[in-house]
């Protein structure tokens, strides 16, 4: 009798140490991966202290001139950060649109079965590499511009709005699908019981209710265009001056793509290229945690 | 206990992170042995060791490290895989060498870190796309300098561009107004040509092949800052073809893989030709240039002497650059 209790408390204690084997391990990688996000943050930071030290922040943030070859050089990011907001600001207003559209279509004008294989093809488009997206815009889409707006040159912000856009799109259809699913049971029937037509209901009652999360949705999709290299790189040209629609401009990310193999080692041209990250840090971060923020109230609201 | 752990692997974490800044100058090495770990290891007791005490290593010394200019890395290391392949071991390149496999790495980071590596004694040899500076000269007394090839810029324009009916040549003043943007439109240049802007091609502002171009030509004018900057010279050069308008400085070696669909302008009234550059008549042009600080030891002297062999320059050209003999 004795002897079955030890065993037992044995067992019992056995089991304890592997649980707490376990959520330790999970604890530690836990701690491993959000101290990773910190350590980026504070690399770039020690990396781009020597170019906030040498160049004035009016210099950085009220000038429009980029030059750090220059003999007198010049390090003024308005350019690639007004080019950056720029284009993806155009991306997600051509991309939210046909986004909703499609996912109104699938959500409520489909079969459920045809509109989860179309659902995911939409999903396979997520998984297409950037550089070959890039290439199909600047040999389609580049030459395409330049016939029919009679440009000089089709490298522009248009372009790499409208190439950003085609990227953006699938994550703009899923997210707007699931609200719509979510918001579709809720008061799809009721509102047919009660004899409602469809495109009344979907106008006055699903997209009011989902237009919250539609635009959570947006601002990651745009997030998510501001960090886009090497599509936007191959058709916007990269010329650091201020973004005009059918003008060539430059990003931060593309900026930085561009120069960091040839800047001169821990001088002040590369350290101003950790600082471009340092501010592209910031502006997603800012972004999302104002997405996480709308989010959180939404659910808090509808629950 | 919860806190301890997690104390420990933030402590773990640490220590990734030191390890990590340590790492920060160690060139990217380039693969080149079958065991590169174990060749890895020797490399940093050999390094530490020659820190230590540079004369006092008679020791045979298995591998050959190259650093500095991207342009030139691509080739050193194309040869030296040639070479590894050949011989594999010393001993087969001279029977008196020890059986030790050979290893060359080469790591890219431009031509100044090339020349700061040879100086800081981090690198066998540095690697530069440009002629040696005379104050870089007098931090190395012993220098060495082994010029394989030269690259030159060809100031190439689309074959349907309306300038080539007039003329095939262009002045350095010319080709200064139209980079800087003094000459907007292609009538700005001749008055019978037509009113279309000038897209002037480059390659990234802080590039060796924009020093070339800036240093030759340019002088203290910048480029305008509306032209394009292509990411490659296989994108620029793409962009020429593809745009009538288009205005850019192609290398010489992908000019000659694209005749016909590209057209290079004299410069100056000198044609980008083979002769011309190597004469020195044809201005916009680099040396590629490996530099050692140092007498060369019997193993550097075998791989330079495959260098600047037919074999090695061979590679050279084929990659697009002009052979120095």
């Amino acid at each position: 009798m004795n002897s079955k209790l030890k065993n037992e408390k044995l067992i019992i204690n056995r089991n304890k140490i592997k649980e707490n084997l376990f959520k330790s391990i999970v604890y530690a990688f836990s701690v491993v991966s959000s101290c990773i996000i910190v350590l980026v943050f504070v690399y770039i930071l020690i990396e781009s202290k020597l170019f906030f030290e040498t160049v004035s922040i009016k210099e950085i943030f009220f000038e429009t001139v980029w030059a750090p070859m220059a003999d007198n050089p010049k390090y003024s990011m308005v350019p690639m950060i007004l080019g950056t907001l720029y284009i993806s600001f155009l991306s997600v207003i051509i991309s939210v649109p046909i986004g909703i559209g499609c996912a109104l279509f699938l959500s409520f004008s489909m079969k459920k079965k045809y509109s989860q294989i179309i659902l995911s093809f939409i999903d396979i488009l997520a998984g297409v590499p950037s550089v070959i997206f890039g290439f199909l815009g600047l040999v389609i889409l580049v030459k395409f511009l330049e016939k029919n707006l009679n440009l000089a040159t089709g490298e522009s912000v248009l372009a790499g709005g409208i190439l950003l856009a085609i990227m953006l799109l699938p994550y703009i259809v899923t997210g707007c699908y699931e609200s719509f699913e979510k918001s579709k049971t809720k008061y799809f029937h009721a509102s047919y019981s009660l004899g409602v037509s469809r495109w009344y209901t979907i106008r006055k009652i699903i997209i009011p209710s989902c237009i919250k999360s539609i635009f959570v949705d947006s601002m990651l999709a745009f997030s998510r265009g501001v960090g886009e290299t090497m599509a936007v790189m191959m058709v916007i040209g990269n010329s650091p001056i201020l973004p005009k629609l059918l003008k060539r401009a430059q990003t931060i990310p593309s900026l930085i793509a561009l120069e960091m193999g040839t800047a001169e080692y821990k001088s002040v041209h590369y350290s101003s290229l950790y600082a471009a990250g340092f501010i592209l840090i910031t502006i997603v971060m800012t972004i999302q945690i104002i997405a996480n923020k709308i989010n959180h109230n939404n659910k808090n609201k509808v629950s | 206990m919860n806190k301890k752990i997690v104390i420990l692997s933030m402590m773990v974490f640490l220590l990734f992170l030191t390890v990590g800044c340590g790492d920060d100058n160690k060139p990217i090495d380039n693969n080149l042995t079958n065991n590169q770990k174990q060749e890895d290891a020797i490399n940093n007791e050999k390094l530490e060791k020659d820190n230590e005490n540079s004369q006092k290593s008679d020791e045979f010394i298995a591998q050959i490290m190259f650093n500095g200019s991207s342009t030139l890395a691509p080739v050193i290391a194309s040869i030296s895989t040639n070479f590894i392949e050949e011989f594999v071991t010393w001993d087969k390149v001279d029977s008196s060498f020890p059986n030790k496999d050979i290893a060359v790495y080469v790591s890219a980071g431009g031509s100044g870190q090339g020349v700061k590596s040879v100086i800081d004694k981090t690198s066998d040899f540095g690697m530069t796309a440009r002629s040696i500076k005379d104050s870089e000269k007098e931090k190395m007394p012993n220098l060495q300098e082994f010029v394989i090839g030269i690259d030159a810029l060809t100031l190439s324009v689309n074959p349907d561009n309306p300038i080539l009916n007039i003329k095939d040549n262009l002045t350095t003043d010319e080709i200064i107004k139209i980079f800087s943007g003094e000459y907007a439109k292609w009538s700005d240049v001749d008055s019978t040509l037509p009113s279309t802007e000038i897209i002037v091609v480059t390659r990234d502002i802080g590039g060796g092949a924009h020093e070339v171009f800036q240093s030759k030509i340019m002088g203290d004018v910048q480029v305008k800052s509306d032209a394009i900057q292509a990411p490659s010279m296989g994108a620029l050069v793409t962009k020429v073809i593809e745009n009538e308008n288009a205005i850019g400085y192609a290398s010489f070696g992908i000019v000659n893989q694209n005749i016909g669909k590209i057209t290079p302008l004299k410069v100056n009234g000198v044609d980008p030709t083979k002769e011309n550059i190597v004469s020195g008549e044809y201005i916009i042009q680099r040396p590629l240039i490996a530099i050692i600080n140092d007498e060369l030891t019997k193993q550097q002297k075998y791989f330079v002497d495959y260098l600047m062999s037919d074999d090695g320059l061979a590679v050279v050209e084929s990659m697009g650059f002009i052979p120095y003999k």
